[in-house]
């Protein structure tokens, strides 16, 4: 471990590239299906992708709109001409011996992520973002002097989100690339799902005693939040133990060892910084008119920053908020922003409903407890049917709970949801004759306390409400309960 | 006139994978040297103004719908004209 004393020496600059693979049906230059999950190698392929002699690539128009849409999402608006340019470097994974890239006229120029660290906001500059399209996948077998390639892969649509070296720290990388998977959710550019490797990171980190930044090293292809932390963890460490040692960096890529948790020079790349970028002839420039944008800005669905804010109007605390943030876009979830938003104008209304998709739904969900099937509405409709039976009293919170749970599994909703609750025995009884009666019976049982509570021991009420409580097997509202022993105690 | 090293040469063809022989990236020294000066002689054009012509077309926004294609042939005919393949894979020298 480092001396934080020494740590404290050097000011730390993080900068993160990330790839993120946009949603189309098919490739970003060709007509191949673009899901290549459960695809057998090299099916997903044509003579595009393959890079053969003539083949003509002609981009995906739904890539555009996607980057586009990512464009706002950061905070920028697409540009108004863009180009495709090729990038030169030889390995068995890029058929063509070129990437089709963006090079200096990107689609998307300058922009911001707005991140959160122990209380304090940030701002994260953006460089660019561009459109590219994907290599293949080479596997080595252990133990053979070959290495075997699938291209089902190449020529997917990736958008490059490159950072400006914003980031101070592990924690700041961390909220950073979790902000991305989030923007790119919520933009719809995405499906960000980390386990396919829908994002990848890499995270350039340098060290230095001076405001001048250091030299860097680039840790490539991360693919989880935790990972992205932990490799710049290790790089700071790493870089300021050779600086203290009077050592120099080395500028170098670098790979991440999950298993040993430590970055590793990946010495057979360096190379390769002689990319020979040229404009691409077969691909004419693109250019996006101001209706075009205009109309993907007004789509723009709500990104997370303005989620945050109108939920923090409504007195939620910041991690029940993330909870909720995280989970509308989660694998096996389901809406729940949209059912608040319908509920802003009763503030307590939307709160409490929150609370109760943060407890009961969410956590349910989560561990696929849920079979039910229903729709949105149905779904509101159960949340403030429970808030009207939870404020008029006729359910208490763990009855509301219940409540919520067994709805939540229906198919469908009944048509009198109250009948339905009541016969399900998840309404407290407010009937003051058949609770009266109940009292009554527990005040001969208890008379010893009963006479008590009569002679000033008034915190034994307490005994007397839970006896009333478990004589109608929970079904009694405790404060009718305690109010009809105090009236027949004559208090 | 311009002036292109050996080391210069041989860097190139590294980056283009090619084999050069002695003689070969001699030749080409004296040649890409030639091309350079011409170059140079073009740049004392005035081209303020001008935007690089990296097209010659004037097409903008060619765009396909996003759909998958039949291309008319089967994946697997690619893999024919792959040297060597193992279980659908192409195989190459060992890289990693």
């Amino acid at each position: 471990m480092l001396d934080p004393k020494v740590r404290a020496k050097y000011k730390v600059s993080i900068g993160i590239e990330c790839h993120v693979q946009l949603k189309t049906k098919s490739k970003l230059f060709s007509g191949s299906d673009n899901d290549a999950r459960s695809a057998a190698p090299n099916t997903l392929v044509n003579h595009i992708d393959f890079g053969l002699p003539g083949a003509l690539p002609v981009l995906n128009r739904e890539a555009v709109r996607l980057a586009s849409k990512m464009g706002f999402a950061l905070n920028s608006r697409p540009q108004q001409f863009s180009k495709f340019d090729r990038k030169h470097y030889f390995y068995p994974d890029l058929p063509m011996g070129y990437q089709i890239t963006q090079y200096d006229q990107p689609i998307i120029v300058g922009g911001s992520v707005d991140i959160e660290v122990d209380g304090k906001r940030k701002t994260i500059g953006i460089t660019r973002a561009h459109l590219e399209a994907d290599a293949g996948k080479s596997i080595h077998p252990a133990g053979k002097d070959y290495s075997l390639v699938d291209l089902n892969r190449a020529g997917t649509p990736l958008l490059e989100v490159v950072s400006e070296p914003d980031m101070h720290s592990p924690q700041d990388a961390k909220a950073y690339v979790r902000e991305l998977y989030l923007l790119a959710k919520y933009s719809g550019a995405s499906d960000a799902n980390l386990y396919y490797g829908n994002m990848r990171f890499d995270v350039n980190v340098s060290v230095s005693t001076s405001d001048a930044l250091g030299t860097r090293t680039e840790t490539k292809n991360l693919n989880s939040f935790r990972s992205v932390e932990k490799a710049a963890e290790y790089e700071i460490s790493r870089q300021i133990e050779l600086l203290e040692k009077g050592e120099r960096i080395v500028q170098e890529t670098r790979g991440w060892d999950e298993a040993k948790q430590k970055t590793l020079s990946q010495r057979g790349k360096e190379e390769a910084n002689d990319y020979r970028y040229m404009p691409d002839p077969d691909l004419p420039p693109l250019i996006l008119d101001d209706e075009y944008v205009a109309k993907i800005e007004s789509a723009m669905p709500m990104m997370p920053g303005e989620w945050r804010r109108r939920l923090e109007s409504l007195g939620l605390s910041k991690d029940a908020i993330e909870t909720l943030i995280d989970a509308e876009v989660e694998e096996g979830q389901v809406a729940y922003l949209s059912l608040i938003e319908r509920l802003l104008k009763t503030p307590q209304a939307a709160r409490q409903i929150a609370n109760w998709q943060i407890n009961v739904e969410v956590p349910l969900r989560r561990e696929n407890k849920l079979e039910g099937n229903l729709k949105d509405e149905d779904r509101l409709n159960i949340y403030q049917t429970a808030y009207e039976l939870f404020t008029s009293g006729k359910m208490n919170s763990n009855q509301t709970k219940d409540f919520l749970m067994l709805m939540m599994n229906q198919n469908s909703v009944p048509a009198d949801i109250e009948a339905f609750a009541t016969d399900k025995g998840l309404v407290q009884e407010s009937d003051e004759g058949e609770i009266g009666k109940i009292v009554e019976e527990v005040l001969a049982e208890h008379a010893k306390v009963a006479n008590d509570v009569k002679n000033g021991e008034i915190k034994a009420i307490g005994f007397l409400v839970g006896a009333v409580m478990k004589k109608s097997q929970g079904k009694a509202n405790p404060q009718l309960a305690q109010k009809l022993i105090k009236i027949q105690l004559g208090l | 006139m311009a002036k292109i090293s050996r080391d210069d040469v041989l860097k190139l063809a590294r980056l283009a994978k090619l084999s050069l022989d002695d003689a070969e990236a001699d030749e080409l020294a004296n040649d890409l040297g030639e091309i350079l000066h011409y170059v140079e002689q073009l740049q004392s054009v005035n081209v303020s103004g001008l935007n690089p012509t990296d097209q010659v077309t004037g097409l903008t926004n060619v765009m396909r719908e996003d759909q998958i294609e039949d291309y008319g042939y089967k994946p697997e005919d690619l893999l024919k004209n792959v040297p060597r393949v193992e279980d659908n894979h192409i195989k190459v020298r060992r890289v990693l």
